[in-house]
């Protein structure tokens, strides 16, 4: 099970620091539609989303581009 | 009044990292996995033919806000012994497409296409290019995996890397007119072109862990510019036409997301083609205008379901979705001699908008932003995070994995719960063979007869070892059988001298004499 992550300051050449600062504004919405063949979907697509490294978007860094 | 055919083309740009070591050099892995992709035309670019510090409202800038930071990258990556040939490494494919490193992000671009649903092939084939470097990169390193490629927008550090959109124009087009007539709609399409972001990189809200609708909206900020990589523009001033710039312009778009879905990534080159075309026949120009675009396009973003009315200097304030409307009615009720594209992308635009204000969840099939939201507040509850939790941002990240095993948007393109429109088979095709019709078909005939001779080529010149550069035209009026009889004639050339003449009859400038009325 995925531990508590706190997000760490960062320098970034073209911006400034982002420090972290979890802010609530994930809104509550409708369901999402339910499409003809989605019974496999959503499990698959979960099971997938569990596999994902919950620090790689911190670890992620790219030069600038266009 | 002839048509005036509007040429389309994307680039893209996308992330790289190496996961099996642990600090990934983006300069390096961008750099060998284009050189590890050895299906190429041709290896090399024209890149006298460019100069992007030319500005489209008539003047050249001094230098770019780019340059230094350029510059210095540029002195510490040849100490580590890359040429500028070595770094760019261009290869023109058979397709027509371009694929080179562009600012340490592997890139591919299109050829240039005739329609919104040719240019989704030959995108979509792109994302197909991509896969195969990897996989040749990885076979040399001898680390399956070792590769990961984001079809995104961000590293959520504040660095940014695009994919531009490309619309050729009629030179006659004031700059001005194509900006105070584009603005209000550039600014309101995030609404149904936005590919989903969590977190927040702008100035003013950086740090902000919450989710929005676009990629690229925190990049932007300012309205015209010749800039792209600092200060990028809503619309984008360089005035690189790649065609006769006596008559042709080329609006140059850096302000989109690169969407994973094929129909927002239609929509968007769809919707833009026919609001250019409303200009273009100069039947139609917008009463509003937005009082700050870029704060606009960055409140909209926030938005998400809940859009409030966009502050105006010139007509009624009103939202977003109201904007598209006005856009909507004026290409619906101005472009009636539409065809089959141009009737699919105002049926597909009307019903996308009745669906967001009916209820927006009803997108979750063909918007990615919408679909994103959905599964990242269902595994927000299942897993009983926080709002601010990271793993959300990597869930994030990893929907624009282009790896189809491990990319969030595969899973849901495969369970049909995220519409494809191109046919499999097409996209093969795409992959290897160009456009049937335009000028990359004849570029991808000229470069495989004498390729020994060229000492340069782009997407207009070709610049042969003889030093005589041989400049196309468009090819825009040629049907697919005048082309692929053309394509033979060369094959049969045997000096590329004799290509000027075979070529006469399709220079552009009769071309356009005809659509003018001449």
């Amino acid at each position: 099970m995925h531990k508590e992550q706190t997000w760490k300051a960062t320098w970034s050449p073209d911006r400034q620091p982002i420090p972290g600062s979890p802010k609530k504004d994930v809104q509550k919405d409708g369901p999402v539609p339910k499409r003809p063949d989605s019974g496999k979907g959503p499990d698959r697509l979960m099971d997938r989303m569990r596999k994902v490294d919950p620090n790689q978007s911190e670890r992620y860094r790219q030069r600038t581009g266009e | 009044m002839t048509e005036f055919p509007i040429v389309v083309g994307l680039e893209t740009e996308y992330g790289i990292v190496r996961t099996d070591v642990p600090d990934s050099d983006p300069v390096l892995e961008s750099m060998e996995i284009v050189r590890a992709y050895r299906s190429a035309d041709f290896m090399g670019w024209n890149y006298h033919e460019e100069d992007p510090a030319l500005d489209a409202r008539g003047f050249r800038v001094e230098g770019l806000a780019q340059d230094e930071e350029e510059r210095a990258f540029t002195q510490s990556d040849y100490r580590r012994f890359f040429s500028f040939k070595d770094m760019k490494s261009d290869r023109i494919l058979s397709n027509g497409g371009r694929f080179y490193n562009d600012h340490t992000h592997p890139e591919f671009s299109t050829p240039e296409c005739l329609g919104i649903f040719e240019l989704l092939r030959y995108d979509r084939a792109g994302i197909e290019v991509l896969k195969t470097a990897r996989a040749e990169r990885e076979r040399e390193l001898g680390v399956p995996g070792a590769l990961s490629l984001y079809r995104n927008n961000t590293d959520y550090h504040g660095h940014s890397y695009g994919c531009h959109e490309n619309y050729l124009l009629p030179r006659r087009l004031g700059f001005d007119s194509v900006v105070s007539h584009t603005v209000p709609f550039l600014v309101a399409r995030i609404l149904l072109t936005g590919a989903g972001k969590y977190g927040f990189e702008s100035s003013e809200r950086q740090g902000e862990v919450a989710y929005q609708i676009s990629q690229r909206a925190d990049f932007m900020e300012t309205i015209v510019g010749v800039d792209t990589m600092h200060k990028r523009p809503i619309v984008n001033s360089r005035d690189e036409p790649h065609a006769d710039r006596r008559l042709f312009r080329r609006l140059h778009l850096i302000v989109g997301d690169a969407n994973m879905s094929e129909w927002q990534t239609a929509m968007k080159t769809g919707m833009t083609s026919m609001v250019l075309k409303l200009l273009i026949r100069s039947e139609w120009t917008p009463d509003f205008e937005l009082e700050n675009p870029v704060s606009a396009m960055q409140a909209i973003s926030a938005g998400l379901f809940d859009q409030k009315n966009i502050r105006m200097r010139r007509g009624k304030d009103v939202t977003a979705l109201d904007i598209l409307e006005r856009y909507w009615e004026a290409c619906e009720r101005t472009l009636s001699d539409r065809d089959f594209e141009e009737d699919w992308v105002i049926a597909e635009w009307r019903q996308a908008m009745d669906h967001f204000r009916r209820n927006p969840s009803l997108l979750s099939d063909r918007v990615d932003w919408i679909a994103k939201k959905a599964f990242l507040e269902r595994f927000r509850e299942e897993e009983n995070l926080d709002d601010g939790d990271p793993w959300l941002q990597s869930l994030d990240l990893e929907y624009h994995n282009i790896d189809p095993e491990k990319g969030l948007f595969w899973a849901l393109e495969e369970t049909g719960e995220m519409r494809r429109l191109t046919d499999p088979d097409q996209v093969r095709s795409a992959f290897v063979h160009p456009p049937s019709l335009g000028r990359a078909r004849v570029r991808h005939a000229i470069v495989r007869r004498f390729g020994g001779d060229v000492e340069e080529a782009g997407w207009e010149r070709i610049r042969f070892r003889t030093g005589v550069a041989l400049d196309l035209p468009l090819f825009r009026d040629a049907s697919a059988e005048v082309l692929s009889e053309l394509g033979c004639r060369i094959s049969t050339l045997s000096d590329p001298g004799e290509l000027a003449e075979i070529l006469a009859p399709f220079t552009d400038s009769a071309e356009e004499a005809k659509i003018q009325g001449g």
